[in-house]
């Protein structure tokens, strides 16, 4: 496998993008969370009183609320939290071309291994750098379609009563903990409003990092699909490594409009020492689709269940998540449907592998309520296990209150076999080589749905991830 | 009883009956090692916290709402004596249809009233007794067992409870090598409304050993909300087969709590099947260890429920030693408001390499307000495994009625039919002489009503 060598040279293995540029911030609150802290985000941002307000009432949810037990060990996360910078914002405009774009910026860009070209390509790259969306670009096709793809801030600044009537309706502050910390101190991520009867060929994309120690992010992301609109957003993140717990934080709002189609991808890849606590949820109204396809690589802790919620008769919803934890690494992963309405279908496909001392878990809940008559759903789960140290688990929830009602669950866990190593290696495979493609053929149903330039990373992640992993 | 209470509002779950003067009333008598033992379980009970729906493994049945301690009495002294003739309806009717046994055990109210056992097992050395009579008969084996490795008070509020105020129970030792070919079935029935009731089982089963044991707990509608408490502790040694039965048709206003755990060593065969058809609430914990190469576990459950009726089997399957194996299947049919939560764990150790683990769970749901809810879930700590696990909720399969109903049948009957065969499917890996029939008869019952 001579791609195999092009491969090892990245060095994904130690950490891809272990590198660090030098701090150049405007302006920055003190360390940890008070509304001291609220009032000045708010303020630097300029934004009206109704957003100050229910920002501040988020933050008194969040300080009512205790910490989850649930789930990963977050019994570290106190102590980083009191450490963490709310917001830093390192440019007060935004960049509107490519050629504007900061040098620095454009160098991460680089490492990241995006050429410039393919950026273009992939139009309407909206790149998060630090707490802020700082480039921003639009195909010109789009703007005409009527399509917004702004930054969250630029989003509430713009258009206000289409930001003002859909924010906050998908995941209130006081779903949870960490939906009312993100709502108290937002910052950064996308606004993005699909029109009535759009279809968009090429994917939005969103690139970001975080790159300033002790640093959170707490990015914020409303997406308005519009009736019979039809779109895909990919988001994909990586983080430079640093020895102190950094911290992730994100809610992802996304309103599917009746017979809208809408897809999320997103792929994590946060460094080793990362909290990632994400909440997304969509509404999916009358005969609409929602695709979640959710890929959590990196992070040392991540929990994240995207959900969708089927409101309206024949709504139907997919969730394909894929996570692999390698040493010293916790994927808490899954997803969440509930149907609420007659004839809502979904589907929750779940593939993980764990490695080393990496432990993934699978947590998820298939809801039907009473009256949602013909609801359909399915939920499989896959782990596969690479070394006696690796752990997995499966926690999935069935809540059925409707007698017309079909919801299945099935899980497997297993180890690679060893006729399928034997029969690779007896055909000239090395045992690394065959693990590789037993592990790429374990993925394979997710990946498949990757865009092309995410699956491909994602097959040489997982190579060099097998590297070592044998013998 | 009351009257010797000691007043302490402060500490959950400590009432007018509940309290440390029962412990003191109820060891009276006892030897003190096991006076130590109860008075040890009630610190344990006093300090640990009532279970609330914060909790994972309670989730889905609310205490505060399901059980009422303060509302409960001491049982009063039970009038019946070892005679068929003075024995309630039910319980004599139950116990005509065991008559293929290898021994009975009759209890009334939480105290052992009769117990039989074929002449040649006593003369093997085969033990069925009030666990009464065996704290002086046989001392050494409870001190052994007795709320120790099985069930310990710190497993949890309930087994602390029973371990401190049980007033009777049931010890059956089976010795090394001895094979039962007749079940041993036990009965017992509840007369009283309105008191709490405190029972403990503990089998032990010697190397080599073979043993199927029913235990039916059974009454008629109660009149007022009463407590059921049974702690079921249960060791198959080396070698050892042991079938555990639970029959549960318990009345109206009763609420079953029920604690198990099996305990099976190198290369034993431990199975248990839980029948859950009575009482207005049902909480079994079913804890199955592998503790031995080569042991192995069958799981089997069943569930029907009617009116508002609440079923919730907590299971866990823990394969501590390697080369083990458990299979679990709980089936369970819902009709009218009632409903049932299954929450199920396979864990699978560190080191506990050729685990063969699988765990199902299939609903029922006959009515548009029966609910069903479904956790199964997998810890699995060791790489070379087999471990699956399935769920399902659904509605009656359609076609299948339509078909029989093509042949003729009602679509009543054909409904019947439908869900005896969704149900029988776990009593036929199970066929245990009586246990079979009169489950068969108990769905019928129920299916009649619907």
């Amino acid at each position: 496998m001579p791609q195999n060598e092009v491969v090892k040279d990245l060095g994904l293995d130690e950490y891809k993008y272990h590198f660090v540029d030098e701090e150049k911030h405007v302006f920055r609150t003190q360390p940890g969370l008070s509304e001291e802290v609220v009032r000045q985000i708010s303020a630097q941002k300029e934004e009206p009183e109704w957003m100050l307000e229910l920002r501040l009432k988020a933050l008194e949810i969040y300080f009512s609320k205790p910490m989850p037990r649930w789930g990963g060990d977050l019994s570290g996360l106190e102590d980083v939290l009191k450490e963490i910078y709310f917001y830093v914002r390192p440019q007060d405009r935004m960049e509107h071309s490519w050629e504007d774009v900061p040098e620095n910026i454009k160098d991460t860009f680089e490492r990241l291994g995006i050429p410039e070209a393919e950026q273009k390509i992939l139009a309407g790259v909206g790149a998060q750098y630090e707490s802020e969306m700082v480039y921003h670009s639009l195909k010109a096709e789009w703007e005409e379609k009527g399509v917004i793809f702004d930054s969250i801030e630029e989003g509430l600044k713009n258009h206000p009563e289409l930001f003002r009537e859909h924010f906050g309706t998908v995941i209130p502050a006081h779903d949870n903990k960490f939906a009312a910390m993100n709502s108290a101190v937002w910052s950064g991520g996308s606004f993005v409003y699909i029109p009535k009867g759009v279809e968009l060929e090429t994917p939005l994309q969103a690139y970001f990092r975080v790159n300033q120690e002790k640093m959170g992010q707490f990015e914020r992301t409303l997406i308005i699909a519009d009736e019979g609109s039809h779109a895909h957003y990919i988001e994909g993140c990586t983080a430079p490594v640093y020895s102190t717990e950094s911290f992730h934080s994100g809610v992802i709002e996304i309103i599917v409009k009746p017979s809208a189609r809408f897809r999320y991808t997103t792929i994590q890849n946060w460094s080793n020492n990362m909290y990632n606590l994400v909440t997304q949820r969509a509404m999916v109204h009358r005969n609409a689709h929602m695709e979640w396809l959710d890929g959590n690589l990196g992070s040392k802790l991540t929990m994240k269940y995207p959900s969708c919620f089927l409101m309206e008769e024949g709504a139907h919803g997919e969730i394909l998540s894929i996570a692999y934890a390698g040493n010293g690494q916790h994927q808490d992963t899954g997803g969440k449907v509930v149907h609420a309405a007659p004839r809502t279908t979904s589907s929750i496909v779940s593939k993980s592998i764990s490695r080393g001392t990496g432990r993934s878990s699978y947590r998820g809940l298939a809801k039907v309520y009473e009256g949602a008559s013909h609801a359909k759903s399915n939920v499989e789960c896959d782990a596969l296990l690479i070394n006696d140290t690796s752990r997995t688990d499966t926690y999935p929830y069935i809540e059925i209150e409707e007698r017309d009602a079909n919801v299945g669950h099935e899980a497997t866990v297993s180890k690679v076999g060893e006729e399928q190593l034997f029969y690779l290696m007896s055909r000239g495979m090395s045992e690394e080589e065959a693990m590789a493609l037993i592990v790429r053929g374990f993925i394979e149903p997710i990946a498949k749905e990757l865009p092309l330039e995410y699956a491909v990373e994602l097959n040489r992640l997982i190579e060099l991830e097998m590297e070592g992993s044998v013998g | 009883m009351a009257d010797t209470a000691v007043s302490s509002d402060r500490v959950e779950g400590v009432t007018g009956v509940l309290n440390k003067g029962t412990v003191q009333t109820v060891s009276a008598f006892d030897p003190e090692w096991l006076r130590t033992l109860r008075h040890h379980a009630w610190d344990v009970y006093e300090k640990t916290p009532m279970p609330t729906t914060k909790l994972e493994e309670w989730r889905y049945t609310d205490l505060n709402r399901k059980l009422d301690l303060e509302a409960l009495s001491w049982p009063e002294k039970s009038e019946c004596k070892d005679d068929f003739e003075a024995c309630p309806k039910g319980l004599q009717e139950t116990m005509l249809a065991d008559h293929d046994a290898s021994g009975h055990l009759w209890g009334i109210d939480g105290q052992v009233i009769h117990v039989d056992l074929l002449e040649e097992l006593q003369e093997k050395g085969v033990v069925l007794m009030s666990l009464r009579e065996a704290v002086r008969a046989h001392p050494e084996l409870l001190k052994e067992h007795l709320a120790q490795e099985a069930l310990p008070p710190e497993q949890g509020k309930f087994e602390a409870l029973n371990a401190a105020l049980w007033t009777d129970g049931i010890l059956l030792h089976v010795p090394r090598g001895v094979r039962l070919d007749l079940p041993v079935r036990i009965t017992r029935w509840i007369a009283q409304s309105g008191a709490a009731f405190f029972n403990r089982t503990l089998i032990v089963a010697e190397p080599g050993s073979q043993v199927s044991y029913v235990d039916e707990v059974i009454s008629d509608d109660l009149d007022a909300h009463t407590l059921v408490s049974s702690a079921v502790e249960v060791i198959a040694k080396q070698g050892a087969q042991v079938q555990y039965v639970s029959l549960q048709r318990l009345g109206r206003e009763a609420f079953y709590q029920a604690s198990q755990r099996t305990l099976a060593q190198r290369d034993s065969t431990l199975d248990t099947l839980n029948v859950s058809m009575g009482a207005t609430t049902t909480r079994v914990d079913l804890n199955a260890r592998l503790l031995g190469p080569g042991a192995n576990s069958d799981m089997l459950g069943l569930y029907f429920g009617d009116s508002d009726q609440h079923f919730d089997h907590n299971t866990s399957q823990d394969h501590v030693a390697a080369n083990t194996s458990s299979d679990l299947l709980y089936k369970g049919a819902l009709d009218d408001e009632s409903r049932s939560v299954f929450r199920g764990v396979i864990r699978v150790h560190r080191g506990a390499q050729k685990t063969d683990a699988y765990q199902t769970n299939r609903n029922l749901l006959l009515s548009d307000h029966a609910r069903a809810d479904s956790l199964p879930n997998l810890e699995i700590e060791a790489d070379d495994v087999r471990c699956s696990h399935g769920a399902t909720v659904g509605q009656l399969d359609a076609e299948s009625r339509f078909y029989l109903m093509s042949r003729g049948l009602t679509r009543e009957q054909a409904e019947r039919l439908v869900v005896m065969g969704f149900l029988g499917e776990v009593l036929s890996r199970l066929p245990l002489g009586g246990v079979v029939e009169k489950v068969t008869n108990v769905i019928e019952e129920k299916l009649r009503q619907v």
